[in-house]
């Protein structure tokens, strides 16, 4: 995936991270971006006037603003945005919704003893609807400082304090900013994704729906960061940290040159009804080893194991007496 | 310093430590913008005013309101006398905090442990007992993060810990700076030097890091936590902040109290004087309460208290 030409970005000049057009500070690290215009050679008064009528102008607290107090006509002045941003990526469907269909089939009969056996049979989908969810992808480098209890170096308590410095490079790392899918369906369905598919032209069938960010920038920023933190805590503990048992693992973050995308995922939403009651399955866009979602259980399977097992447990007791008695 | 008024060529007369001035003669608001120093430099951001006049004489009115009642009398239905919108002059610091430390980090386990006791008719008696232990092992490492968003006042006028008080000032809503922004507000200079406000801002920036390495112990415990900082790359950013400031008149023979009014979420600083007559009196009524309470509890057990057992009898009056 290569940026386009045109979104030659101005970077921070501590944190290298790009800054937007009309951001004041830098999201990452505080730097202020510069501002246009000279310096003042020498002291003067000036007085703003009113585009409208020419009075004085003051700025007004309700209008947050600067107000003419004699036409009330409203200045406008460079203000943050903290846009609501949209998709610039979009990740194509690789799976077709005939196979996102069978393959739901398929995974009701791998659920287990528990659920009905006719449930790949007599389920009715409801409805298929291939959605873009709506995500970030992530480029990054970063400094990280981690403390941590492992179980390794332990002497009498079973755990030994730990800490040190690692350089960790985060590339196309896919953070989910849906609101339609829980954050537990995300972090199920982003590690199965091809993000360097990524293109400006969705592909995918007919009646896909792209979910929209939601999110504002600010807010953005900040699960992003939080997002790189829990990615890194979890990196660590698989092979920087020693030991296999790990707890308070705590990670300082100091990124660098961290870059974000945002990104349309796509998956299917099935809603599938079984015996009357609706029940929703996702079907991952591109992976068709991933699915996963509700399903009922056969209360009759439940009740006859129970009755088996009481069943098994009185029969050893009646041997046990029997035996007893003799 | 004198300056010409744009609007009527009046000569304005203006305060070398306020950036704004309205003319005597044509009431028209001007903005002085002068050559950036070390000292002084041009601002760079604004945060602007939120809450108009009204809502911060309310929310005056409801804070005089909630003064305790040791508070001076008056305190409570005080009348504002001057309510002034100002932007203070802030410095917004950024850093790079990369520290060495040390600490003894406590790690907890438990043994099981024998212990004997003896009853009521003298038999010892072997027990057991779980007991959770702690060991301690140093840990030395190194910490590197950003600070952000340490803000501290540029001003005389108002002390950084007035400052802290009565924020925070979201500082999503910053602005950079336009007079369009401060025109008709009194908006003041920065009256303290920049090494001032930036060792003001190192000591912030520490107490910062130095709470979030104790967050960042591991452990079921931690003592002695020592650490080494240096602060990079710094960056101290001028923005004027919001702050309404008010006196406040509650006897005509005392002076005013200042009340501090954040100019944009409304939290309330101010000292309501106490009453010391007031407290005095309490004191003394809660010890005659006591006193008087020890008292009658003395008294009913003295009366109600029963001859000793085993004390010798009086002894009989002998006849002559």
């Amino acid at each position: 995936m290569v940026a386009p030409a045109e979104q030659i970005q101005p970077v921070c000049r501590r944190c290298r991270s790009p800054v937007e057009q009309d951001d004041l500070r830098c999201a990452i690290c505080g730097f202020a971006t510069p501002a246009t215009g000279g310096a003042q050679p020498r002291a003067i008064a000036s007085i703003l006037r009113c585009d409208g009528c020419g009075a004085a102008v003051s700025y007004s607290a309700e209008a947050q603003a600067p107000r003419c107090g004699f036409c009330a006509s409203v200045m406008r002045v460079q203000q943050p945005t903290d846009p609501v941003e949209q998709a610039d990526w979009i990740l194509p469907f690789a799976v077709s919704p005939d196979q996102a269909q069978e393959i739901l089939r398929v995974w009701m009969k791998t659920l287990g003893f528990f659920r009905p056996s006719d449930l790949a049979g007599t389920a009715t989908v409801q409805s298929l609807q291939p959605i873009w969810w709506a995500g970030w992808i992530v480029d990054a480098k970063a400094l990280l400082s981690w403390a941590a209890d492992s179980d390794a170096g332990s002497w009498r308590s079973s755990w030994a304090p730990h800490s040190g410095q690692s350089q960790l490079e985060f590339t196309r790392l896919l953070v989910p900013a849906s609101r339609g899918l829980s954050l537990a369906e995300c972090h199920t369905l982003t590690p199965h994704f091809n993000v360097a598919g990524a293109s400006r032209q969705p592909q995918g069938p007919p009646g896909a729906i792209v979910e929209q960010f939601d999110v504002q920038r600010s807010a953005a920023r900040k699960i992003i960061v939080d997002a790189i933190q829990a990615t890194a805590a979890h990196r660590l503990q698989q092979g920087t940290i020693p030991g296999s048992h790990f707890r308070n693992v705590h990670v300082a973050v100091l990124l660098q040159a961290l870059t974000t995308h945002r990104v349309a995922v796509p998956t299917y939403v099935l809603a599938y009804r079984y015996r009357g009651k609706l029940f929703r399955a996702l079907v991952h866009g591109q992976d068709v080893r991933c699915v996963f979602g509700q399903a009922p259980y056969s209360i009759v399977k439940i009740v006859l194991v129970i009755l088996g097992a009481l069943a098994a447990v009185a029969l050893a007791i009646a041997i046990f007496a029997l035996a007893a008695a003799r | 310093m004198e300056l010409s008024c744009e609007g009527c060529g009046a000569t304005l007369t203006v305060d070398a430590a306020v950036r704004t001035a309205v003319c005597p003669y044509c009431a028209s608001p001007s903005v002085v913008e002068r050559p950036a120093g070390r000292d002084r430099p041009s601002p760079t951001f604004t945060v602007g005013f939120v809450l108009p006049k009204e809502g911060a004489r309310a929310a005056v009115k409801l804070w005089l309101a909630s003064r305790s009642i040791f508070s001076q009398s008056g305190v409570k239905t005080a009348t504002i006398d001057n309510i002034k919108g100002v932007y203070v002059p802030a410095y917004l610091y950024t850093a790079i905090s990369k520290a060495e430390y040390q600490a003894e980090i406590g790690e907890n386990y438990q043994e099981t442990e024998t212990y004997t006791t003896t009853d009521s008719q003298g038999r010892v008696q072997t027990h057991t007992r779980v007991v959770t232990k702690t060991e301690y092992r140093t840990l030395q490492g190194e910490h590197a993060s950003y600070i952000n968003d340490v803000l501290v006042t540029a001003s005389r006028g108002i002390a950084n810990d007035e400052l802290e008080l009565i924020e925070p000032f979201d500082l999503r809503a910053l602005r950079r700076y336009s007079p369009a922004l401060i025109s008709g507000w009194i908006a003041e200079e920065p009256t303290m030097t920049l090494e001032e406000c930036i060792q003001l801002a190192r000591g912030e920036a520490l107490g910062k890091l130095g709470a979030m390495l104790h967050d960042f112990m591991p452990g079921d415990s931690h003592h002695n936590l020592q650490y080494r900082t240096r602060l990079e790359h710094e960056t101290a950013d001028l923005v004027h902040v919001p702050v309404w400031v008010l006196a406040v008149r509650h006897d005509p023979k005392k002076p005013l109290i200042r009340v501090l009014v954040n100019g944009q979420s409304g939290r309330v600083l101010g000292k309501a004087p106490l009453s010391w007559i007031k407290i005095t009196l309490t004191v003394l009524a809660i010890l005659g309460v006591v006193a008087a309470a020890v008292l009658v509890v003395s008294w009913l057990s003295e009366a109600q208290e029963p001859p000793r057992r085993g004390a010798p009898p009086p002894p009989k009056a002998r006849g002559r």
